[in-house]
C-alpha cells in the first residue's frame, strides 16, 4: 500500500511494474481505516477481525465493493 | 483473569519493539519474557496465521503489524524515536495504535518525491497524496510485498 503524488504516477508504477491498477483511497480515509484497524492493538485480549467485521471497517471509510470484499 | 501464553507473548513483542524502538529478537523474546526459544519459536508461528505478526524465513519477526522489523520507505517518528511501518497504512497506524502525535517520511511510490504526513492531536493535520493498493482484499496475504 503506497502513496502517490497524483493519479497518474499510480498509473505510471502500474505500468513499471506491470500490475493492473488496484484500489485506491484518500489519506484522509487511510487515517480513519489506521485508527479502526490499529486502535485496539494493545488491548490484552485483542483478536484479530473476521471477514465481516473487515469488511465493515472497511465499508465505515467509504469503500465498498468487490475490490474490498474478503468473504 | 490470566491471558494465555500467545497473548502475553504478543503484547511483548509489541511493548519492546514501542519502548526501544526495535522488534525483538527470537533470542531476546525468549530471555526477557522467561520462555524457551521454543516457545517462542511456537508462539510467534500460531501468532502469524493471523497474519498480524509475519516471519521471515529464518524464522525472525518480519512484520508485527503495524511495525515492520526491517527498514522501509516508511519511517514513522514519534517525539525522539521511530520506528518503520510496513506501508503506508501500516506508518498511519502507528500513531493510531499509540494515540501520539507523529510525523511520516513518506514519499512517492512512483518517484520517491518526498510526502511528509503529520498527525496531531489524532488528526491528519498534513500531507497529501493518494493511497494505492495493488491487490484486493481477498488476496493481501498472497502477495504481500506487492499488496
Amino acid at each position: 500500500m503506497l502513496l502517490f503524488r497524483s493519479e497518474q504516477h499510480i498509473d505510471r508504477w502500474c505500468q513499471q511494474w506491470n500490475r493492473s491498477r488496484g484500489g485506491t483511497l484518500s489519506l484522509a480515509q487511510g487515517w480513519k481505516l489506521a485508527q479502526l484497524w490499529y486502535g485496539d492493538r494493545l488491548n490484552p485480549r485483542w483478536q484479530p477481525k473476521s471477514a465481516a467485521e473487515a469488511e465493515k471497517a472497511f465499508a465505515e471509510v467509504g469503500l465498498v465493493g468487490e475490490f474490498w470484499k474478503l468473504e | 483473569m490470566s491471558i494465555d501464553f500467545d497473548s502475553q507473548l504478543r503484547l511483548f513483542v509489541y511493548r519492546h519493539t514501542i519502548r526501544t524502538g526495535r522488534v525483538p529478537t527470537v533470542a531476546e523474546t525468549a530471555r526477557l519474557s522467561g520462555s524457551t526459544v521454543r516457545q517462542v519459536r511456537s508462539g510467534l508461528l500460531r501468532l502469524s496465521k493471523s497474519h498480524a505478526f509475519m516471519l521471515q524465513e529464518n524464522g525472525e519477526l518480519w512484520r508485527v503489524a503495524p511495525f515492520s522489523a526491517i527498514p522501509t520507505p516508511f519511517p514513522v517518528h514519534v517525539g525522539k524515536k521511530f520506528w518503520f511501518g510496513n506501508c503506508i497504512w501500516d506508518a498511519l497506524g502507528i500513531p493510531a495504535m499509540l494515540g501520539k502525535d507523529a510525523h511520516i517520511s513518506a514519499s512517492c511510490g512512483c518517484c520517491n518525491d518526498q510526502m511528509p504526513v503529520e498527525v496531531k492531536s489524532g488528526q491528519l493535520s498534513a500531507g497529501e497524496g493518494i493511497i494505492h493498493i495493488a491487490v484486493p482484499a481477498r488476496e493481501w496475504y498472497k502477495d504481500v510485498v506487492f499488496t
